[in-house]
C-alpha cells in the first residue's frame, strides 16, 4: 500500500532547477532509498517532503488524501520525522530536555517530566535504543547523538523517518546497529526513507530505491532479497550514457616535472580522520583528476596543496608561492559578494596601493570582455550576478594569478552548460600553458573529459591511480565500441563507494 | 548608499519623537527646549566653537573604530587604548619642551600611536592564537588599563592631591582658534579639529581606496572566502587593531596639546564608548563620522545648555535611542528594499 505519493514535483531556484518533474511512491512499511550525487537534488526533495521548502508545483498525496505543509510543524503532525545531516540538538540540555523541547508536556502550568519520562523509557526498551535520559547531549558519541535525534522522532509518535545520510558520521560497527535499528522501525510497521550514496548500503537496507540525477528521477529499481544490481545504480548516479558527449581536451599532455608531492599524508579534523596515508604526485603541464564520493578527504586534500591547511602528518613538497584554488563553494569561500568583480581582483595585489574608480571598473571590465562575463554593467556587485558568472570570475581571478599551480575543487557545480564549457576550456588551456593542475570533481564526465590522470580517493586515500596510457586507452576504445568506458566508469563507481579495491 | 541614508534619517526621526515624549513627560515644553539648544548651539559662535572642539576626538576615535568595525572586528577597548595613548603622548611632551611645538608634537603623537597600537595588539593576538571573541577582551583591557595608568599617575607621575600630571606649560600649547578668528569668542576649538578632518579623510583612503582596505573588508564580509584568496587574515587582523587603537590615541592631542596642558585621569569621560555610537551612525564611513560626531557633540554641549529645563542626561539617552534605533532601522530599510526588489 502507497504511504506517501510525491506527484510531479517542480522546484526551483533562480535558473537553477534542483527538482524537475519527480514523481514517486513510498509504499508502507518499507525502507526507500534515495541516491545520487551532491546536488542531485535529493536533499531539496526531502526537504519539501518535511514541510521546510515549498514546490513550484505539484503535490504530496499522504494516505489518499493531498497536503499542503507551510512549515515542518504541518509535517510534524502528519506524523512525519526528519533526521538531518547535522544533529539539532542543544548540548548543555539533557537527553530528555532535548526531547521534549518543543513539545513539553504540561499539567496546568507546569512541566509534568514524569509523563514524558515513562514514554520515552517505553520507547528505548521497544527498540532498544540504550540511552540514558539525564546524560548532557556534550557527553555523548555521536552515534548516540543520532539515537536521541531518532529517539525525538519517535515521541512525536512519526511513523515516515527520513534520514538524511544517516551513516556518514558512523563507524562501521555503529552501521550495523543503525541498519538493525531500521529493520526494527519496518518491523514495526514505520516507513524509513533514506538518503545516502553508500551503494553497498542500499543493497543491504533498500526495499527499492530511486536514483536522482540533476534534479531528474533517472533510475528506480526494487531490491528483492538483496539482489540489486550496484553498478546499474552507480551508472545511473554517474549518468554513464552521456560519457560520449564531450570530448574538449587535446590530448597532448606535455611530460613536466614533478611541482607537487605529497607523501603519506594523515591528517585528524573534529577527531576525524579525514587523510590517511594520501600519496600524490603533481606534474607541470597535467590535468590530475581526483574522483570520489564526497566526504572522502577531497575538501582537506585541496586545503593542503593551496597552503590553507598546515596542520598535517606526513610531507609535502610544494612551491613556495602559494597555490591558487577556484574552491568548492563559492558564495562561501570564493567570492565577496559585496564587492565588484575590479574590487575582488584587486584582492589578489601584493603590496598596498592607491586603487582609483577607473583603474576598478576597467579592471572589471576586461574580465567581462575577456571571460565572457555575463553582467550588466562593470559597476555592479557580484552578488547580482549568477552562479556560472560567478564562477566564471573565481576562475578568471584565479588563473589570472599566474601560479604555477591550480587546484579546481567541483568548478562547474550548479553552474549552466555555456559556464562550464568555458570553464573546461580555460583549464585546459592552463594546462597548455604549463601548470599543475588538481581537478577535484564528483562529476565523471568532467573528469574523464579532463584528466591527464585520474586518481580515486576513498576515505583519505588514493585507492587507485590511472595513468595516462591507461586512461586514453579505455576511451579510445570507445569511439568503435563505447565498452571501454562503461567498463571504466563501472569500475570507478564500485572504487568510489568502496564496494571493490 | 541611498539605504544608508534612509536608514540614517529613520533613527534620527525616530529618536526625535521618542526625546519630544521624553521632554513632555518630564512636565517641560519641548519647544523651548529645542530652541534653546538652537540658540545655544548654532548662534553662538562660541557654540559653534565648543561644538566643534568636542567633536574632535570623537572624530579620531571613531574613525579608528571604524577601521576595526568594517574587518569585523568589534573594538570596544577604545576607553583603554586612548587613555594609554594619552597618557603616554603627555609624558612624551613633557620630555620635549625644549624642542620646536611641532616636532613636539610629531613626535608625542607617534609615542601615543604607538602605545595605543599596542594595547590593540593584546586583544588581536589573542584573538588570532586562541580564537577568543576581541568584544570581551578588549572590554576587559579597558579595565585593565585604566587601572595600570591609575597606579603609575598616583604612584609616580601626578602632581600631588590631584589626579593630573605636571602640566607642559603655556608656551607648548596650540593656539586657540578664537586667537585668529575672533567669531569662535574664546572657545576651546583649537588646530587639531583641522587634523581630525584630515586624519577622517585619511582613513576614508585607507579604508575605501588601498589595496589594505579591500583586504580588510574582504575579512570583515567573507573571513573564509578572504583566507582562499589568499589574504593573511591574521595579519589583516592584527594591522587593523593597530592602526584603530593608535588612532585613538590622538584624542589626547586635543586634550593635552589644545586644552588643559596636562593628562588627567577622567578625562575621556567615556568618550570611548560613545565613538561607538557615533561611528554606527556613520555607518564606519570616515567622511560620515565627521558629522555624526558634530552631532553627538553638539548634543553633549546642548544638554549642558538646557541642564535648568531638563536633566543633561537626557542627552545620554537620545544617544541610547540612536544606537537601537540605526541598528534596527537597518533591518527594517533592508527589508523594504529587498521587497522591493531593489537590492
Amino acid at each position: 500500500m502507497t504511504k506517501i505519493e510525491l506527484r510531479n514535483i517542480t522546484k526551483s531556484f533562480g535558473n537553477f532547477t534542483a527538482n524537475n518533474d519527480i514523481s514517486f511512491c513510498i509504499a508502507e512499511n518499507s525502507v526507500h532509498c534515495i541516491v545520487g550525487e551532491n546536488g542531485a537534488g535529493k536533499s531539496t526533495l526531502m526537504n519539501i517532503l518535511f514541510g521546510m521548502i515549498k514546490p513550484d508545483e505539484g503535490e504530496i498525496i499522504i494516505s489518499g488524501s493531498p497536503v499542503t505543509f507551510a512549515s515542518p510543524h504541518d509535517a510534524i503532525a502528519k506524523k512525519i520525522g526528519m533526521v538531518h545531516q547535522h544533529f539539532m540538538l542543544i548540548d548543555d540540555f539533557t537527553v530528555l530536555e532535548n526531547v521534549i523541547l518543543g513539545d513539553e508536556p504540561v499539567k496546568g502550568i507546569s512541566l509534568n517530566i514524569a509523563s514524558a519520562r515513562d514514554k520515552l523509557k517505553e520507547l528505548i526498551s521497544k527498540y532498544d535504543l540504550e540511552i540514558n535520559l539525564d546524560e548532557k547531549i556534550s557527553n555523548l558519541s555521536i552515534s548516540i547523538q543520532q539515537k536521541v535525534e531518532i529517539l525525538k522522532l519517535l515521541y512525536r509518535d512519526s511513523d515516515l523517518l527520513i534520514f538524511d545520510e544517516p551513516t556518514a558520521v558512523l563507524s562501521p560497527i555503529e552501521v550495523n546497529s543503525f541498519f538493525e535499528m531500521v529493520r526494527n522501525f519496518k518491523n514495526t510497521g514505520k516507513t524509513v526513507i533514506v538518503i545516502t550514496h553508500k551503494l553497498n548500503e542500499v543493497k543491504e537496507i533498500a526495499d527499492k530505491v530511486s536514483v536522482l540525477r540533476k534534479g531528474n528521477l533517472v533510475f528506480e529499481t526494487d531490491n528483492v532479497s538483496g539482489g540489486i544490481d550496484i553498478s546499474e545504480i552507480s551508472s545511473a548516479i554517474i549518468g554513464g550514457a552521456e560519457l560520449l558527449t564531450i570530448k574538449s581536451k587535446d590530448n597532448q599532455a606535455k611530460s613536466g616535472q614533478i611541482i607537487v608531492r605529497l607523501e603519506n599524508i594523515s591528517m585528524t579534523s573534529n577527531k576525524r580522520k579525514c587523510l590517511n596515508g594520501l600519496s600524490l604526485s603533481l606534474f607541470a603541464g597535467e590535468i590530475h583528476g581526483i574522483a570520489g564520493v564526497e566526504g572522502n578527504g577531497q575538501a582537506e586534500l585541496a586545503d593542503i596543496v593551496c597552503g590553507i591547511e598546515k596542520d598535517f602528518e606526513g610531507t609535502a613538497e610544494m612551491p613556495a608561492e602559494r597555490a591558487s584554488i577556484v574552491p568548492d563553494d563559492r558564495l562561501k569561500k570564493g567570492l565577496i559578494m559585496e564587492f565588484t568583480i575590479g574590487e575582488n581582483f584587486a584582492l589578489k595585489r601584493k603590496g598596498n596601493s592607491y586603487h582609483s574608480e577607473k583603474e576598478l571598473l576597467n579592471s572589471s571590465e576586461k574580465v567581462i570582455n575577456s571571460y565572457e562575463v555575463h553582467a550588466p554593467g562593470p559597476e555592479v556587485k557580484l552578488g547580482s550576478l549568477s552562479g556560472g558568472n560567478q564562477q566564471k570570475v573565481v576562475v578568471a581571478r584565479e588563473i589570472s594569478s599566474g601560479n604555477e599551480v591550480i587546484v579546481f575543487s567541483h568548478p562547474t557545480r550548479g553552474v549552466d552548460i555555456n559556464a562550464e564549457l568555458f570553464i573546461h576550456s580555460q583549464i585546459v588551456n592552463e594546462r597548455n600553458n604549463g601548470k599543475a593542475i588538481l581537478l577535484i570533481s564528483s562529476d565523471i564526465e568532467e573528469l574523464l573529459s579532463l584528466s591527464d590522470r585520474l586518481s580515486v580517493i576513498y576515505k583519505g586515500k588514493l585507492v587507485r591511480t590511472y595513468e595516462t596510457e591507461e586512461l586514453s586507452n579505455a576511451l579510445n576504445n570507445s569511439e568503435e565500441n563505447s565498452d571501454g568506458k562503461i567498463h571504466l566508469v563501472n569500475q570507478l563507481g564500485k572504487l568510489m563507494t568502496g564496494v571493490s579495491h | 548608499m541611498k539605504s544608508n541614508f534612509l536608514s540614517v534619517f529613520l533613527s534620527l526621526a525616530f529618536t526625535f519623537i521618542i526625546l519630544t515624549i521624553l521632554i513632555v513627560v518630564i512636565g517641560k515644553d519641548p519647544l523651548e527646549v529645542y530652541s534653546l539648544i538652537y540658540t545655544d548651539v548654532f548662534t553662538s559662535g562660541y557654540g559653534i566653537g565648543q561644538t566643534l572642539f568636542k567633536a574632535t576626538p570623537l572624530i579620531f576615535i571613531a574613525c579608528g573604530l571604524a577601521v576595526c568595525f568594517h574587518a569585523s572586528l568589534f573594538n570596544i577597548g577604545a576607553e583603554g587604548q586612548l587613555n594609554a595613548g594619552s597618557f603616554v603622548i603627555a609624558l612624551t611632551a613633557l620630555q620635549l619642551d625644549s624642542l620646536p611645538l611641532v616636532l613636539a608634537i610629531a613626535i608625542s603623537a607617534v609615542a601615543g600611536f604607538t602605545a595605543a597600537g599596542i594595547v590593540g595588539l593584546i586583544p588581536a593576538i589573542i584573538k588570532v592564537k586562541k580564537g577568543v571573541s576581541e568584544v570581551i577582551t578588549t572590554i576587559m583591557m579597558n579595565f585593565v588599563i585604566l587601572a595600570l595608568i591609575n597606579y603609575l599617575m598616583v604612584d609616580f607621575f601626578a602632581v600631588k592631591s590631584t589626579l593630573r600630571t605636571v602640566s607642559i606649560g603655556d608656551k607648548n600649547m596650540l593656539g586657540k582658534a578664537s586667537d585668529i578668528f575672533p567669531f569662535f569668542e574664546g572657545s576651546s576649538l583649537n588646530i587639531t579639529f583641522v587634523a581630525s578632518l584630515v586624519t577622517a579623510f585619511l582613513v576614508y583612503v585607507l579604508i575605501y581606496k588601498s589595496t589594505f582596505g579591500y583586504k580588510l573588508r574582504a575579512v570583515g564580509f567573507n573571513e573564509v572566502a578572504s583566507k582562499y584568496i589568499g589574504i593573511k587574515v591574521s595579519k589583516v587582523v592584527i594591522a587593523s587593531f593597530f592602526i584603530g587603537a593608535g588612532i585613538a590615541s590622538f584624542a589626547g592631542l586635543n586634550f593635552i596639546f589644545g586644552y588643559k596642558g596636562y593628562y588627567e585621569l577622567g578625562f575621556s569621560n567615556n568618550i570611548g564608548f560613545t565613538a561607538i555610537a557615533v561611528a554606527l551612525l556613520a555607518k564606519n564611513n570616515p567622511i560620515g563620522i565627521i558629522f555624526s560626531s558634530i552631532l553627538f557633540a553638539a548634543l553633549d554641549y546642548g544638554g549642558l545648555a538646557v541642564n535648568q529645563l531638563i536633566p543633561k542626561e537626557v542627552m545620554l539617552v537620545v544617544q541610547g535611542l540612536i544606537i537601537l534605533s540605526i541598528l534596527s532601522s537597518d533591518s527594517i530599510v533592508r527589508n523594504f528594499y529587498t521587497k522591493k526588489g531593489l537590492v
